[in-house]
Formats: structure tokens, sequence, C-alpha cells
């Protein structure tokens, strides 16, 4: 009985938008990463080929985490210790793009200055050629104050600033496009919101191809459901044609899944959780599974086994048949 | 162990004595001295406030006040614990205009043109001539004027009450065995019973002499009556007031609360309004030169909480899951029963509410804007507080309601107030300098600013840049006028030397945020409405406005920070006050008072709270104009043009 | 095509006559339309209406219930593609596969890990569905016995994966249960078909295309069959992904009967079934168990067929921000989500550790929760009381939301150890409020 399957049309897609600049563009990045331009639902390949796969970054600090769960600091071993060699060990276990997250404090417990974050910064990016996206530490008056020291250190590298929120953007938009930067935008888990920090900063004359939308997740049990169907929702309204949408999703399921009980504590829990790391993991990867399956462009995980296995499944999701 | 202290207060002889632990308000409360609570005593509006000149206090809550004065002494009387033994002046309040606008001009209203109340109107009069007793007749007084009802006014039963009963002798002996009486002929919730004699006067009354009725709309902010002459069906005079209800608080929620929290609160609320009511029906009386007592009717709308204060029904169930109302179709009732100063028997007749929050004022306000009869879709906003909504045509009416908040009459703003003398109604702003210029009500120095001058300044602050689209101050700009004040960042409108109060007229961030609220609560209210039956907004052929306020509106301007939905101009209209209007026909005509019954029973009401939808569409519309940039086309192609004329950095 | 309240209502007496429970006839119309009552509560609807109604109201997937023991794990029924447009309604029930080639031991103690297996997820106790029982080693006898073991350790509902001598041996055991049964395919799905029938089991259809699944499905229902369940087969996970996908639109989208049936999916890791709780799986059964994959699973399948209609709301209790020392702040909000987020976002952004008391406001913003008696000064004692606040602090001061000042003396009677502040009206004052008032 031949069957005739219900293909969508869409009038619009999402952008293109590329991370990185190599020698010939202006960068020292050995290649670039472009994202996004998907033209269907995820993974509808008999609709619209998916010019571009999903991509997985890795996670890493400027200096050694106070606060992160000891499964990690073990797996990460001595390269926790200095992000150049955290970048590079990252880059070995698969990352296809590096995150570097700056701390409020040094380890002394002063705050990090902008002579430090450009520092790191430019020994992130002398050990990896792999395009990079900074997070400043989430105040305001920090992240303003750090990445623009950033984004003038890192001057045609084409790298993200992070994070735009509905609050505090207009330096970090000033400074990105004064240095040829992409920024993320963050909101928390609504559709509006993301759709209206992503005018306000375009707005200020960023063009879209240089935006990157972060609508915030939730973890597994912590809140997914509203990351899934926020994410749902906004790919369906970018394929509908509403161009402030249309730009490529960026989630942190590595610092979603982390920051869980269920993968921070190995002790005192039930013992139908099962065994710790493999249960952390499974966190980590299952959450980044889901919001793969709702449209995700850039996943930035934390374990390198996450990232391996995370990898295989967007292998699986680009091959048809 | 409980202790007492003696509160004195500055210009008043006799201190008060109040036992430990009692509020400043309880203590001001019974000293005699009125203090405005606008806020109902929940410490939001800062109003309360008086100067502890020596002893012991404990503020609860000093919002509203900086720390200036907090240091000078100034406390919250509604959120200041007594501690000890006081010295208190309370500051002079300043009074609240008494003269509205809705006063001064009276709306134009003549009755429609085919009224006719010998068909139409239940109140009737009839001059009888009885033929008088003598000791061959010596029927009783009551019997020979039904006799006289039956044979010369076809009426062969007519109920009567006590105290007509009381009149009867007198007013026929002092008329000679003429009398002239009034009748209520038919009320719509006992269309078969027997005329209710309602007044008997010695002698005849001319037939072209006026019988008067009175229509009311009992607001929660303002109270407006019209005296009506039932033989012409002419509107004879306007009166409103504020709502003296609105001491206990400005929106309908604190209104419950505070009369559910004793019995002698409930019926404190209910002297309030109708004292309130007494106030504007001397006033209009005597504008004719009639006393109140010569009213024979009263037909009153107002919101179904109003309703149930004013009848004394405990309306506390209003506010709780699953909101409903004691009732929505009030029988009618006489004057003397509800304490409503007419005539006593004259009938008071409350108009029919459809839910908790959509009550006779829109059921009013439907019938007088003509909806329930037009072929084409119409939308019929109630831009007030409760920010009632309706959409339907002939065939069909949903309705909901969504909590709007006062910002646009100017409460709840930090410089609002009503559109008054002084209230700046009007502001431009210059796009290269952010410099402002505005029109104020009466060419004065300005106050203050009203709900259209919030408007007119959201809609200019955000074409200009002033503003994100999402309500923030661009401080990247190059004036002094935006600046971080003592409430966070803040526009100012007038200096302190252009205005009447001395001080900066400013706009802070947290106004902005009330009004965008505000008009995002009453977009999303329609577009939420308008989607849950199916029909699409730009399906709707006319928006009717109602609410006092309505007149103030500029479209344009509303239309840019997206409170009304982008669309030509010419389908928007008007109205005033529909729910005064509303009560003016159902007093007028039977036919009226019938359909309006028809429309509260046919009415679908949504409740809003049910699901995510309106919270979605309310977050949707908390941008300016709005996130769906393309529900509002003009705009977007109108800021295009501004930013293409403007390069300013950051902006 | 689903018909809009107001098309609804032109079919109804518009008589408002209320009789079916609601005010008004637009009123009803409007819950038929969200498909939230049933045509039959109204006593006066013509039969012509009647029919045009009927039409748009069939459900599009069936519904297939598997039984056992007063247990029932159901599939189908499902009305959207995707969640936001309405709710995902029956979760898909998780099985876990066991092979009837294991010893009695193994099998044992397979059953026995998961008979035990419960977690708690915000008082939600999550257990698996149910068996699946492979009849691995191709013979009948051994494969009923192996259920038999299933049977005396488990009253679980099951599915029975064999052929037609397996089945023949096996079902007779189930007597008065609804198991699914298969894979029927083309080669065997008449004699599996006649079994299924007789035992009033389900009938599990495998086909590797939608063309085939179609065509069996159709033949199967020819032999009287009504309860299916499709397993499309396919190689990778975006194949799978398409196929189901294919199934639930063609169902939704074209009222396309022959795959008008819940789907099963075979889950080998973790990976494979999130794709089968996010993507229209209605059975999965699990290659193995481990409880650090069934806990998230189950998690995940909770949070996925939650109701979005409604509000969000976040668990109440106390969260800890910014590590808080029993000498820092108490705050007080309602665990409407997005009040719960602005607060703490706002709080953590400022770098303050606080202590933030989140009360069941039952998912309303704090003005509204106010207003309607939700958020009061019992409620915000009770919570006190509830999460033991006086243990975790060493002062007794708690800061109110600003809009709820007037609630500060009934708080200060049902709490009358705390000093009571009132803060500020909005979250974003927060931090300066922390600053200098505390």
């Amino acid at each position: 009985m031949p069957v005739e399957i219900v293909k969508d049309k869409w009038p619009g897609s999402v952008r293109q938008v590329t991370l990185g600049a190599t020698a010939a563009e202006g960068g020292t990045r050995s290649h670039t990463v472009t994202v996004g331009g998907e033209a269907s639902l995820p993974f509808m390949h008999f609709e619209a080929p998916m010019p571009n796969r999903p991509r997985v970054a890795i996670e890493i600090k400027d200096r050694r985490p106070d606060d992160w769960s000891p499964l990690l600091l073990e797996v990460w071993g001595a390269a926790a210790d200095n992000p150049a060699e955290w970048a590079k060990a990252a880059e070995q276990a698969g990352a296809d793009l590096i995150v570097l997250a700056l701390s409020l404090t040094k380890a002394d417990g002063s705050p990090t200055q902008a002579a430090d974050a450009a520092a790191s910064v430019k020994a992130v990016l002398g050990a990896t050629g792999l395009p990079l996206i900074v997070f400043g530490p989430g105040q305001a008056e920090a992240d303003n104050e750090l990445l623009v020291a950033v984004a003038e250190a890192a001057k045609g590298e084409r790298i993200a600033l992070g994070i735009c929120e509905d609050k505090n953007y207009r330096t970090i938009v000033a400074t990105a496009m004064a240095n040829g930067h992409l920024v993320t935008a963050r909101t928390p888990m609504d559709v509006n919101l993301a759709k209206q920090l992503n005018i306000l900063i375009s707005d200020m004359g960023l063009p879209l191809d240089r935006i990157l939308m972060d609508p915030t997740t939730g973890a597994l049990g912590y809140g997914i459901e509203y990351g899934f169907s926020v994410m749902e929702r906004l790919r369906l309204a970018a394929l509908q044609g509403d161009n402030m949408t249309q730009l490529p999703m960026l989630v942190t399921p590595g610092f979603e899944a982390w920051k869980t009980k269920e993968s921070k504590v190995g002790e005192g829990v039930p013992a139908d959780w099962g065994n710790w790391l493999q249960r952390a993991i499974n966190w980590e990867v299952m959450t980044a599974v889901t919001l793969l399956e709702s449209g995700a462009d850039i996943v930035v995980l934390r374990h390198p086994e996450s990232v391996a296995r995370v990898k295989a499944v967007i292998d699986g999701l680009m091959q048809p048949a | 162990m409980a202790h007492t202290f003696t509160v004195t207060f500055d210009g008043f002889p006799e201190p008060v004595r109040v036992p430990s632990g009692s509020l400043l308000s309880d203590a001001v409360r019974l000293a005699g001295i009125e203090l405005q609570q606008p806020c109902g005593g929940q410490g939001r509006c800062g109003r309360c406030a008086v100067l502890v000149q020596s002893g012991a206090v404990r503020r609860r809550s000093s919002l509203r006040l900086s720390a200036e004065d907090v240091a000078a002494g100034y406390a919250l009387a509604c959120q200041t614990v007594i501690e000890g033994d006081l010295q208190v002046h309370v500051p002079p309040q300043e009074k609240i205009e008494r003269r509205l606008t809705t006063d001064r001009t009276a709306v134009e209203v003549s009755p429609p043109a085919d009224y006719d109340p010998a068909t139409v109107q239940p109140l009737r009069r009839y001059t009888l001539t009885l033929s008088p007793p003598s000791m061959d007749d010596q029927t009783d007084d009551w019997a020979r004027l039904q006799t006289a009802l039956r044979q010369q006014a076809g009426l062969s039963e007519v109920k009567v009450s006590l105290p007509v009963l009381r009149r009867i002798g007198q007013a026929l002996r002092d008329g000679d065995w003429t009398v002239t009486v009034t009748l209520d002929m038919k009320t719509w919730d006992c269309p078969g019973c027997p005329a209710a004699l309602i007044d008997i006067q010695p002698g005849v009354i001319p037939a072209g002499d006026p019988l008067w009725g009175v229509a009311i709309d009992i607001g929660t902010t303002t109270v407006t009556l019209w005296l009506v002459d039932l033989i012409t069906g002419k509107v004879q005079a306007q009166a409103s007031e504020y709502n003296q209800q609105i001491n206990r608080g400005e929106d309908v929620i604190s209104r419950i609360i505070y009369a559910s929290k004793s019995p002698e609160n409930g019926e404190e609320m209910q002297r309030l309004v109708l004292d309130t009511i007494h106030d504007v029906l001397k006033r209009a009386c005597g504008r004719v030169g009639i006393q109140p007592e010569q009213v024979m009717k009263a037909v009153i709308a107002g919101n179904s909480t109003m309703m149930h204060l004013l009848l004394g029904i405990p309306a506390a169930s209003i506010r709780l899951s699953p909101f409903v109302t004691a009732v929505n179709h009030v029988p009618t009732l006489s004057a003397s029963e509800v304490g409503l100063g007419i005539h006593p028997n004259a009938t008071v007749d409350c108009l029919p509410g459809v839910a908790s929050y959509v009550g006779a004022d829109i059921t009013a306000g439907v019938y007088a804007s003509g909806m329930e009869t037009a072929q084409g879709i119409t939308l019929f906003l109630d831009v007030g507080t409760n920010g009632e909504t309706v959409l339907g045509t002939r065939d069909w009416l949903v309705t909901c309601a969504c909590s709007a908040g006062p910002a646009f009459e100017g409460a709840g703003v930090r410089y609002g107030m009503r559109a008054t003398r002084g209230a700046i109604e009007e502001v431009w702003i210059n796009a290269e300098t952010a410099e402002p210029t505005y029109r104020v009500i009466g060419g004065v120095k300005p106050s203050g600013i009203c709900g259209s001058g919030l408007i007119s300044l959201l809609a200019e602050m955000f074409m200009t840049g002033v503003i994100d689209k999402a309500g923030h101050y661009n401080t990247h700009l190059n004036t002094p006028r935006i600046r971080e004040g003592e409430h966070g960042l803040e526009y100012v409108v007038a200096w302190a030397d252009e205005t009447y109060c001395g001080r900066d007229i400013a706009i802070t961030h947290v106004d902005v945020d009330n009004l965008l609220r505000a008009k995002a609560a009453i977009y999303a209210g329609f577009t939420v409405m308008s989607e849950s039956v199916g029909v699409p907004l730009d399906a709707v052929e006319q928006v009717l406005i109602g609410g006092s306020f309505g007149k103030y509106i500029n479209v344009e301007k509303a239309v840019q920070i997206g409170l009304l939905p982008d669309m030509p101009w010419e389908r928007f209209q008007f109205l005033g006050n529909t729910s005064v209007k509303g009560a003016y026909f159902a007093l007028l005509d039977q036919r009226a008072r019938q359909r309006i019954h028809e429309i509260a029973a046919r009415m679908t009401y949504i409740e809003l709270s049910a699901d995510n939808s309106f919270y979605d569409a309310f977050m949707s519309a908390m941008f300016l104009p709005h996130t769906d940039y393309r529900r509002f086309p003009t705009i977007a192609a109108a800021l295009e043009e501004t930013t293409k004329n403007l390069s300013r950095p950051g902006s | 095509m689903a018909l809009s309240g107001i098309q609804i209502y032109k079919l109804l007496p518009q008589t408002n006559c209320k009789e079916c429970g609601f005010p008004t006839c637009l009123a009803f119309a409007m819950k038929l339309a969200a498909k939230q009552v049933e045509l039959a509560s109204c006593p006066y609807v013509s039969e012509a209406s009647k029919a045009q109604l009927a039409e748009s109201s069939a459900p599009p997937i069936r519904l297939v219930s598997l039984k056992a023991d007063g247990r029932e794990v159901k599939a189908g029924n499902e009305v959207v593609l995707f969640r936001h447009e309405k709710t995902f309604y029956n979760k898909p029930g998780v099985f876990v596969k066991l092979a009837d080639s294991l010893s009695e031991a193994e099998l044992q103690a397979a059953l026995k890990a998961v008979e035990a297996f419960h977690v708690n997820y915000v008082g939600i106790d999550l257990s698996l569905d149910g068996f699946a029982v492979e009849n691995v080693s191709g013979d009948g006898a051994r494969f009923a016995a192996a259920v038999k073991t299933v049977r005396a350790h488990s009253k679980r509902p099951l599915i029975l994966l064999a052929g037609e001598a397996g089945l023949a041996a096996a079902l007779p055991l189930l007597a008065g249960e609804t198991p699914l049964v298969g894979p029927a395919t083309d080669g065997n799905w008449q004699a599996l078909a006649a079994l299924a029938k007789e035992h009033k089991a389900a009938l599990l259809v495998q086909g590797e295309s939608l063309d085939a699944l179609a065509e069996l499905s159709e033949k199967i229902k020819g032999a009287g069959l009504e309860d299916l369940v499709l397993q499309p087969v396919a190689a990778t996970l975006a194949g799978k992904l398409a196929l189901n996908t294919h199934i639930r639109r063609l169902a939704l989208k074209k009222n396309f009967r022959p795959l008008g049936f819940p789907t099963l999916a075979v889950a080998g890791s973790a990976e494979e079934a999130v794709q089968a709780v996010t993507k229209y799986a209605g059975f999965i059964i699990l290659e193995r168990f481990a409880p650090e994959l069934a806990y998230p699973l189950l998690v995940l399948r909770e949070n996925i067929y939650t109701d979005p209609q409604k509000p969000i709301q976040v668990q109440p209790g106390v969260y800890e921000i910014n590590n808080p020392k029993p000498t820092d702040p108490v705050l007080v909000t309602t665990n409407f989500s997005i009040t719960y987020f602005s607060v703490a976002n706002e709080v953590e952004s400022s770098g303050l550790p606080a202590w933030l008391v989140v009360v069941d406001a039952e998912g309303m913003s704090v003005l509204t929760a106010w207003a309607a008696g939700k958020f009061d000064a019992e409620r915000i004692a009770k919570s006190f009381r509830t999460f033991n606040m006086a243990d975790k602090v060493s002062h007794k001061r708690l800061v109110l939301p600003g809009h709820v000042a007037v609630l500060s003396g009934e708080l200060e009677a049902e709490l009358p150890d705390w000093e009571i502040r009132v803060g500020p009206r909005e979250a974003v004052d927060l931090p300066k409020f922390m600053k200098q008032a505390l």
C-alpha cells in the first residue's frame, strides 16, 4: 500500500551563523564553524537537507572551578588548572567549539581583572585552533568590564561573547560590533522574552547573523519540559517566517545537568539512583539529546564521555537512513 | 501584658489612648482625623504619611518614604506600630479637586428619537377623580382608589405598600378627591405582577410636568448620576463625584478585603457609596430645583463588586477561586430597602452582571454601544482598572476581564494624577535632543501627569529612543533628563521651576513598567478572547471604547504603545461613559431593560486565568509596541523612518 | 479539520439552557472545540449537527491498553504533534526486555531488580511498567516457562516477543490479561492475528517501511483485530525519528486510519530512549535495565508529559542562593515560576547569599495570589513551619514582598517570634534593598 507522507512546507529558515575566523579572514583559527541554516524541523531530512550539523562545545574555566562536581574535576585532572591546557584537552576530547567561562574571582578571592580575562582568552586562542565562545561571570558590571577587554584582545577572531540579557546587553553588543564578534543572547525560558532580546540587540545595529540565542532550558527533572517546548516554539516561529526567531540556538545542558543533585551528589542518595558517574553522564547526555530533538544548534557540555556519546547521537541523527 | 500608650496629635487638644501594638492609623481614626488611604492601608501609596515628632514607633515598611523622610520622623500610619507615647503631626491633606471635568462639561445626550413614554415607559402617572364617600357609601379609601384605578386607568389590580397606605387618606382629602398617582407598571423580574403604586399626590399634576428618574453608574473610581425627566426622556442634570470608598482602597480587591474584615467595615463601605450617591443626587436635584424625594425610580449600573457593596451583600467570594458572585441578576428593590434617598417607594433596579469581573457596567455598556445589534464583529473595550472587553456580533458575545491596574487613570504612577487642572495631558519629545514639550489642562503649571499624558509620554519616549522596546531607559543618551533617581532610572518631564509642586516631575522605570503591564493586560485580554473563539483580530470591523477615560485617548499614541490594535483609525469610536448611558436607556424603555437582561444571559464569560494562553499573550504584549511586530505594521514602518533620520550612539 | 468554537456554536441549539453545565451554548462550544467535554452533554443537539460534530471529534490514534492484575498501561489518543499545542496524554509505558535464554536464577535476579526499583521524583513514586519477554531460544516450552517465572514474580503487564509456537504456549498462561504480542510480519501475521484474537491480546505489527506497515495493519484489521501497535524499523536515529513523525502526522493531519495506532520503540541506549519519549513512542522496550538509566528516563517521561497548559510552577520549598549561612537573610515569594525566577536571578546575580522561601501559592504571582487569597499570612507561616526555617537560620527576620505589605500585621500574629520586614515591590530592587536595609 503506497503511503503518501506529509511534508511541511515552510516559508522561513534559520540563519547561518559562522563562528571563528581563519587567517584569511583576519583571525587565527584553524577553521570556522557554521551552524543554523535549517529549513525544516530538526532532522526532517526528507523535507530539506540540514546544511550544518549541530555542534558540541566543551565548557572550560579560566581557573580550577570551586563549585564543579568532583567527577568533572577528576576527569579533567591537572588540565583544569590552566585554561590553555584545558582547551587542548577539550579539543582532544572532540569539541567542535570551546566555551571559556570566566570566573568572578581569582583563586585568591580577589576580583578577576580585565587584564586577567584578556590573558586567559589569549592563552586559549593560542592553545587551540577551534573557534571560541567566552561567557562572563554572569554579573552585569563584571561582565561588561571583562568582556570589553576580551573583545578587544580577540579582535578579528569572530568569537561569541556572552551573555547578553535584557537588562544588560548594550555594552556587550557595542563591543561585539566594534571588534567584529558575535553575541549570545540568553533569556529565561520564554518564547517572547527570547524574541524581545533579539529585537533589542538587532535594534542596536548588530546583524542577525551575528547573534546566537540561548533560551535557557533547565535540566532533565528541573524544568526541561519548558525549555523543550520553548525551543520547539521558537523553531516553528522561525520556519513560519518570523525573522526575529531565525537564529541558531545555543544551549548549556552541561551547566544545567551538572548543577542537579543527581549529578553533584554521590553519597546519601537512594540506591535506586544507581551508579553515580554513569547517572551523572546519563543526566548530561539525556538533557543534551532532548534539546537536540527540539532544535539545539550548539550544545555546551562538560564531561568528555558525554561529548563522545552526544557526538554519536548527532551522527545518527544526521544519517537519514 | 498589655500596655496602653497616649498619642497626642498636633492641633488636636484631646490625646487618645491605644493598646500597645496598635497601628498609628488606628490612633488617627480614634482621634477622628480623616486620613486618606487610597491603597486600603497596604503601605503601597504613601499617602498616609505622618510626622512622628516624639516617641517610639516601629516601621514595618517605609516604602515610598525617602531615607531623609524617615530621618525627619515621617512614618506611614498604616504600617507603623505604636511602641510608646507619641506626639504626632498630621500634615494637611491635599484636597481632591471636587469638580471633575465630566461635571463641568456635561455629555450631550438626547433621548431616542422615537421615545414614547406611553408605550415604553413603565412609570406612569394618572390623575384620578373619585366620588367622595358618604353615609350611603362608606367604602374605604383604598378600595375607592382601586375602583378609580380600574375605571379610569383600566388597572384591575394594583399593589400598595404600607407607607403609601399611610398617605392615601390625607392626599384624597387634601386634593378634594382628585389625586395624581404614580405607578410602576411592570418590572423585569415579574412581568405578570400587578402595577405598584409608588406615590400619591393631592390634586392635578399637569401631564407635561416632569416625572423624575435617575440613572446611576457606580464606578470603582467615579460615581455618575443623570437626572432624567421620564416624560420627555431628557437628561436634565448630570453630576459626578469620586467614590468615597476610594479612601479604603483604589481597586476592587482592596475594597473587597476591607469590606470582608468585619460587618462594620461592610456597612461602612455601603454607607460611603450611598453618601457619594446622595451627594451627586442632591447636586443634580438642586440644579433643577427639586427635592430628591421627588425621584420615583433609579436604575443602577456598576461592576459586580460595587453592586455587592452597595447592597451590603458579602463580596468575598468574588475574589476567591472559583470567582463567583452572590448574585448577578438582582431582583427589583425599593429605595427604602436599599437606603437610597429618593422616594422611599421608588423602584431601584440594579442592572444584571455576567460574572465576578464583568458586571452591569459592561452589560449596560454593550447595550448602549449598539454592538449587540451589529452584523459585523465589534470589539468593545472598557479601558479602566478592570480592563473588561467584549467581542461579538448580534449572534454571539464573549467577554473577559483582565486586571490592568489603575495606571491609565493616573494612579500607581509616581507623578500620576487624574485628568483635572494642572495635569500634563499631552507630551512631545524632540528626537534629537530628547527635550520634551507638554500641554497642561487649564494652561497652568503642571502638578502631575494624567492618563492621556502617560500614554503620550510612553509613546514619545519609545518612538524617540529614550526607552527601548522593553521599556528600559537608554543611559547612553546625552541628556540630563535621564538620571538615576531615588527610585532608580527616571526621565524628567518638567524641572522643578516649571512645576506647581516645585519638584521635578519625572517618570520612573517602575512607572514605565506599570504602564507596560496595564497596556499589555488589556491587549492580551482581547487577543486571547479573539483566539479562543477563533476570530482573527483583523476581522474586527469596529472598536468601541468606553469608560470615562475613553474620551481622552489619543488613538495614534495608543496604537504606538500597543494598547490598541493597529488598524485604520476610522474603526475606533469613543463612546464616553457607556455604563450610565445603558442605565439611562433602561430607565426610559422597558424593552431596553429586557435587552440588557438578555445580553447578560447570553454573554459568554472567558476566565483568563484558566490556562497559560493569557500569560503568554501578556508576555508577548510586554514590549513596545508588541513582540510580534508584524501585528503593528504601521508602527514598524514609522520606527524605521525615525531611526533612518537619527544617528545616535547606542540607540 | 477541527472546528472553532464559533463554528461549533452555530451547530448547537443556541438556547443557553445551561443543562450541559455551562452558562451559555458558546461556552459549551468552546469546551467542545478544546475537546474538554463530550457532545453527549447537550440534550438538545440535532442529529444532523451530531453527525457533523462526531466527524471532527473521533480520536485519530487508537487507544491501546495493556492490562494485568488491575494495572493498565495506555498508549494512543494523542491529538498533537507538539506538546505546547495542548498536551501529550498517555505516557509511554517502559518495559524491560528479558530473554527466555536466561537461566531461571538470572531471570529471577533480573525480575527482582526491576520489581524492587522505585524512585521518588517531586513526590511522585516512579517505577517501570512491565516486562517484554523475548523468545530468544526459539523453543515454545522454554518461552512458556520463562513467562511463568515472570508471572510468579511480577504482576505487571507484559509484552511477549515470540512467534506462533511461543505465543501458543505462553498465551494460555495469561488468561484475563491484555498483553501485547508479536511482532507480526508479512510471513506470520495470519497465525499471530488468530492467536491474539483468541487470547484478547494486542498485536504488534512490524514493517520496514510505511507502505509495508500500512498494508499489514489493513490486512490484520480485515482479520478482525482492532488493538494494534506499530513497530517501525529503521537503522539510524534519524530514520526512526522520520518514521515515527510520519506516522503521527498522517494520523493527525490526514486522519490516515491504517497508521492510526500507537508505536513501539526498542531502545538499546539512553539516547534512543530519549528520542522515543520525546518523539511519539507509545511503548518503549529497554534492552537492559540499569537504575542509573531508568531513573532519568522515567523523570524525562514525567517532564515531557506534564500538561503545559497548567501555570508553570516551581516546587515550593527553601532555595539556597549563593550558599547562604545561618546569618543570611530570609526572603519570601510565591511558586509561580516567573516570579521565582525573577527573584532568584536578581539575588543570584547580585552575589548576595540568601534563603528564598517559596510558598505554595498554586502557581500564581504575588499580587494575583494575594488577590485570590492564595498567598496570605497563614500560608506563609505554614511554609515556614513545614520547611523548618527556624532551624536553618540563626536570626528570625523575614522579608515580605512589598506588594503584600498589608500582610505584615497578620504574619506577625502567625509567626510571633519573627520580625517581619517589608521588602521592595519589584525583584529588580531587591539587591539594593538587601545591601541597604539588611
